[in-house]
C-alpha cells in the first residue's frame, strides 16, 4: 500500500487536532476536577480524605504507567482500535463506579479500569498527531493540550450541577456516558503509514533499540526531572498563598488567572515552536529554565503584585514546555518509533511526577514553610534542563528537520549487531 | 473611662512607667466607685435577686444607644441553661439626662420593677436583671429612652440554632440515606425527628422499627438513617432539639428519584456517541470509495497537494503490511 514519504502536516491532520483536543479534556479534565466527588464519597463512604484522595492517584499511576502498553498496541494494530477500546474502559469503569458499595469497589473500578482505559487512549492520540505534522508539529501539539485547561474550567462547575441534580451515582452514570465520547474521538485517528514503518519493526524491536537509543535516554531523564518539579506549584500554591495571609477566594481566583495564562503559552509556544528553525530542544531549555527560575523566586516574593506576576508568568512558561516536550520526540526518535517512545517517556517520567509532590509536602513539613518545597522544584527543572544541553544538534544553527530518510536510515543502522552505544549522533 | 483613657497614649514607654500608670488608674476608679462595667454595685435591690438564684451563672450584656440613630438597636443573646442575665441599655444624649424617661418592656408588656437607672457624666445608664429558668422568660426585652421621640435597644433571648441543610439531599430508591442535626455548642436534654405526612407532622422511630433508627455520635448532633427508601419518603423532615429554656429546630429536605431518571440521560448520550461513530467511519469509508477508482499509481507522492487523502484506513492492511515487510528483511 501507500507509504507517505511526508507526514501530511494538515488535511486530516487538524481532525486529529480537534479529537486530541478532546480527548485530553476527557481525560485530564476528568481527572482535574474529580475532586468535586471526593467530598461526597468522604461523606457517603465516612472515610477520611487520604483514603478517598487514592482514588485519584490509582488513576493517575495506571494510566502513566500503562502507556507502555498502549502505544505497542497501537504499534501494532494501529491507534483507531486502541484508542476506542480505551473509551470503552474508562466509560465502563466509570458505570461500575456508579454502583460502588465501598471505597474498594471505587479503586478498582475508577482507579484500574477508568485508568487502563486512559493509559490506552492518550499516549496513542498524542503519538499519532505528531506523526500526522512535522512542520506545524508544535503548533498542533499546543492546540490540542489546551483542551487540559479548557476542560478543567468547564468540568468542575458542571460536575458540581451534577452532583446537585442527580447525586454521586446519577453524576458517575452520566460522566461514563461523558467519558464514551473517547471511542468516537478514536474513530477519528485515520491510521497513517509513513516511509519509516516498514522499516522500524515491530513493537519489541522498537522499545529494545529505543534502550540503546543515547539521545533518547538522556532526554527521558531530562523529562523525569522535569515532571519531579512541574506539578509542585499546582499542588501547593493555595497552601503556600493562605500561609502568607490569603484569603481562600482571592487564591483559586490566582489559580484560575494561572490556568489561563498556562492556555495562552501552550499555544504561543506551539507556533514559536514551529516558527523558530533549529531544535525544538531549545526552546524546550528555554522555557524549563525559565519555569525553574520563577519557582526560586517564589519564596523571594511577600508583596501580592509579586505573587501575581509570578503566578502568571509560572502559567505562561509552565503552559509552554508541554507541546515543545512532545515535539522534541520525534526529532530524536523519528515518527516511526514515536508510539513505543512516547509510551516509554511518560512511564519513565511519571515516577517524577509520582515523587515531586509528596518531597515537597515533606520538605515542608521539616522547614515549616514552603521554602524548600519551592527552591527545590525549582532546581528539579533546572536539572533537566541541563541534561536537554546534551541532546545532539544542539548547537547547531542550521535547520534540521526531522527527515524522514534520515529515521530510515538510522533505523537500518540498528538492525545491525554491533555494540555502537549512542546511534543517531552525527 | 477618663481615668483609663491615658494609657492610650504613646506606644511601650518603660515598662515600670507603665506599671505606675496602670496602678494609679486602678485606684482611681475604685476611689470613683466607677466603672464602665459596673455602675449600680451595691444596690439592695440587686442583692435580694441574686442570693435567690445563686446557684446559677450570671450573664452580662451591654446595648449602647445614641439619640442620632434612627435604626433600632438589637442584640441576639443565645441561653442554653437557666441563668441570670443582667441587660444593661447606656444612652448618649447631649441634652439634659434627668428629664429623659426610661421604661422596659418584654414583648409589648410594660416591666414595672427590677430595674435601675443612673447617670454618669453624659450617659445614662439603665440595667435589668431577670431569672431565666424556664421558657416564660425567653423573648425579647426593650429598654426605651424618652417620651415621644423613643430610643429603643432590644435584647433578643433565644435558645441555640440547630442547623440542619439548606440543598436538598438526593438518593435514589433502594438506597439509605443519613439525616443529620448539629448546633455549635449545646448540650440539648431531648433530640426528636418528625417526617412530614402532608401537612402533619409524624414522629419518627418511635417506636422503635427498621426503617428509622436514631442516633447521635456526640450530644450537639442528631442522625436519623433512613434504609429502603421509597418516593414516598420524599418530603421536608424536622428536627427538634429540647432544652430547659425551650425547644428549637431545624430542617432537612430529601429528594427520592429513580433509577431511570439519570438513566434516560445516559441512554440518550450512548445513543448520541453510537451515531457519531458511524458517521465518521461511513464519512471516511465514502471518501475512500470516491477516492479508489483515481487512487492507482499515486504511490510516493511527496504529498503536499494531497489535502483530503492521507490514509489506507480501515483495511488496516497497513500494520500488517509492516509486519510482513519486517520479517522478509
Amino acid at each position: 500500500m501507500a507509504y507517505r514519504a511526508e507526514p501530511p502536516d494538515g488535511g486530516w491532520g487538524w481532525m486529529v487536532v480537534l479529537s486530541a483536543f478532546f480527548q485530553s479534556a476527557l481525560v485530564f479534565g476528568v481527572l482535574r476536577s474529580f475532586g468535586v466527588f471526593f467530598v461526597e464519597f468522604v461523606a457517603a463512604f465516612e472515610e477520611p480524605a487520604a483514603r478517598v484522595s487514592w482514588i485519584a492517584s490509582i488513576g493517575i499511576a495506571v494510566q502513566q504507567f500503562g502507556s507502555p502498553v498502549g502505544s505497542a498496541l497501537s504499534t501494532k494494530f494501529g491507534p483507531r482500535p486502541v484508542v476506542m477500546t480505551g473509551g470503552i474502559l474508562a466509560a465502563l469503569g466509570m458505570l461500575l463506579a456508579s454502583f460502588a458499595t465501598s471505597l474498594t469497589h471505587l479503586y478498582l473500578s475508577i482507579g484500574l479500569l477508568s485508568g487502563s482505559g486512559w493509559a490506552l487512549t492518550f499516549t496513542p492520540t498524542l503519538a499519532c498527531l505528531s506523526r500526522y505534522f512535522s512542520r506545524r508539529r508544535s503548533l498542533a501539539t499546543g492546540l490540542a493540550l489546551t483542551g487540559v485547561g479548557l476542560s478543567s474550567f468547564a468540568f468542575a462547575p458542571l460536575f458540581q450541577w451534577l452532583l446537585n441534580h442527580y447525586a454521586w451515582r446519577g453524576a458517575l452514570l452520566l460522566v461514563s456516558a461523558l467519558s464514551l465520547h473517547l471511542v468516537a474521538c478514536g474513530a477519528l485517528l485515520r491510521p497513517l503509514s509513513l516511509a519509516e514503518d516498514p522499516v522500524v519493526g515491530g513493537p519489541g524491536a522498537q522499545i529494545t533499540s529505543l534502550l540503546r537509543h543515547g539521545p533518547f535516554l538522556r532526554y527521558t531523564v531530562a523529562l523525569t526531572l522535569i515532571n519531579t518539579g512541574y506539578f509542585i506549584p499546582y499542588v501547593h500554591l493555595v497552601a503556600h498563598l493562605r500561609e502568607l495571609g490569603w484569603d481562600p477566594l482571592p487564591a483559586a481566583f490566582l489559580l484560575s488567572v494561572a490556568a489561563i495564562s498556562d492556555l495562552v503559552g501552550r499555544v504561543a509556544s506551539g507556533w514559536l515552536g514551529d516558527a523558530v528553525p533549529g531544535p525544538v530542544a531549545r526552546l524546550l531549555m528555554l522555557w524549563t529554565t525559565l519555569t525553574g527560575v520563577i519557582l526560586a523566586l517564589y519564596p523571594v516574593a511577600e508583596a501580592p503584585t509579586g505573587l501575581v506576576a509570578l503566578t502568571v508568568a509560572y502559567g505562561f512558561t509552565s503552559g509552554a514546555l508541554t507541546p515543545v516536550a512532545f515535539s522534541v520526540l520525534p526529532e530524536l526518535v523519528g515518527t516511526g518509533k514515536i508510539y513505543c517512545g512516547l509510551g516509554l517517556v511518560q512511564m519513565v517520567e511519571s515516577i517524577g511526577g509520582l515523587l515531586g509532590a509528596p518531597l515537597s509536602g515533606y520538605l515542608r513539613d521539616v522547614t515549616g514553610n514552603y521554602t524548600a518545597s519551592f527552591v527545590v522544584a525549582g532546581t528539579f527543572l533546572l536539572a533537566g534542563s541541563g541534561v536537554l544541553i546534551t541532546l545532539p544538534h544542539f548547537f547547531c544553527f542550521s535547520a534540521p528537520t526531522s527527515r524522514p530518510q534520515d529515521h530510515v536510515t538510522e533505523a537500518l543502522d540498528t538492525k545491525v549487531p554491533l555494540p555502537e552505544e549512542g546511534l543517531g549522533e552525527d | 473611662m477618663r481615668a483609663l483613657q491615658g494609657l492610650r497614649g504613646p506606644r511601650a514607654p518603660a515598662l515600670p512607667l507603665l506599671l505606675l500608670c496602670f496602678l494609679a488608674a486602678v485606684r482611681r476608679s475604685l476611689e470613683d466607685g466607677l466603672s464602665t462595667a459596673a455602675p449600680f454595685t451595691s444596690l439592695p435591690v440587686q442583692e435580694e435577686i441574686t442570693t435567690k438564684y445563686s446557684n446559677l451563672s450570671l450573664e452580662s450584656h451591654n446595648i449602647s444607644v445614641t439619640e442620632h440613630s434612627s435604626m433600632p438597636v438589637e442584640k441576639n443573646i443565645t441561653l442554653e441553661r437557666p441563668s441570670n442575665v443582667e441587660l444593661t441599655c447606656q444612652f448618649t444624649t447631649s441634652g439634659d439626662l434627668n428629664s429623659v424617661n426610661v421604661t422596659w418592656k418584654k414583648g409589648d408588656k410594660l416591666l414595672e420593677d427590677n430595674y435601675l437607672v443612673n447617670a454618669m457624666g453624659s450617659i445614662l445608664y439603665t440595667q435589668y436583671r431577670v431569672a431565666v429558668i424556664d421558657s416564660k422568660q425567653m423573648g425579647s426585652y426593650s429598654c426605651f429612652f424618652g417620651e415621644k421621640k423613643q430610643h429603643r435597644g432590644t435584647f433578643n433571648l433565644k435558645v441555640p440554632e440547630i442547623n440542619g441543610k439548606n440543598k436538598p439531599l438526593i438518593t435514589y430508591v433502594g438506597d439509605s440515606v443519613v439525616l443529620m442535626c448539629k448546633c455549635q455548642d449545646c448540650l440539648p436534654l431531648n433530640w426528636t425527628w418528625y417526617g412530614a405526612n402532608g401537612s402533619v407532622q409524624v414522629p419518627l422511630g418511635v417506636p422503635v422499627n427498621d426503617k428509622y433508627v436514631i442516633s447521635g455520635k456526640h450530644a450537639n448532633e442528631t442522625r436519623l438513617k433512613i434504609t429502603q427508601l421509597s418516593e414516598d419518603d420524599q418530603g421536608t423532615y424536622w428536627c427538634h432539639a429540647i432544652f430547659e429554656l425551650g425547644e428549637s429546630g431545624g430542617h432537612v429536605e430529601l429528594v427520592v428519584l429513580s433509577y431511570l431518571v439519570p438513566l434516560k440521560a445516559f441512554c440518550a448520550i450512548v445513543a448520541e456517541v453510537v451515531l457519531l461513530v458511524t458517521v465518521i467511519l461511513l464519512f471516511e469509508m465514502y471518501t475512500q470509495k470516491k477516492k479508489k477508482p483515481s487512487d492507482d499509481g499515486k504511490e510516493f507522492e511527496q504529498g503536499e497537494q494531497m489535502k483530503l487523502d492521507d490514509s489506507n484506513g480501515i483495511e488496516n492492511s497497513g500494520p500488517r503490511h509492516r509486519k510482513n515487510e519486517s520479517v522478509g528483511q
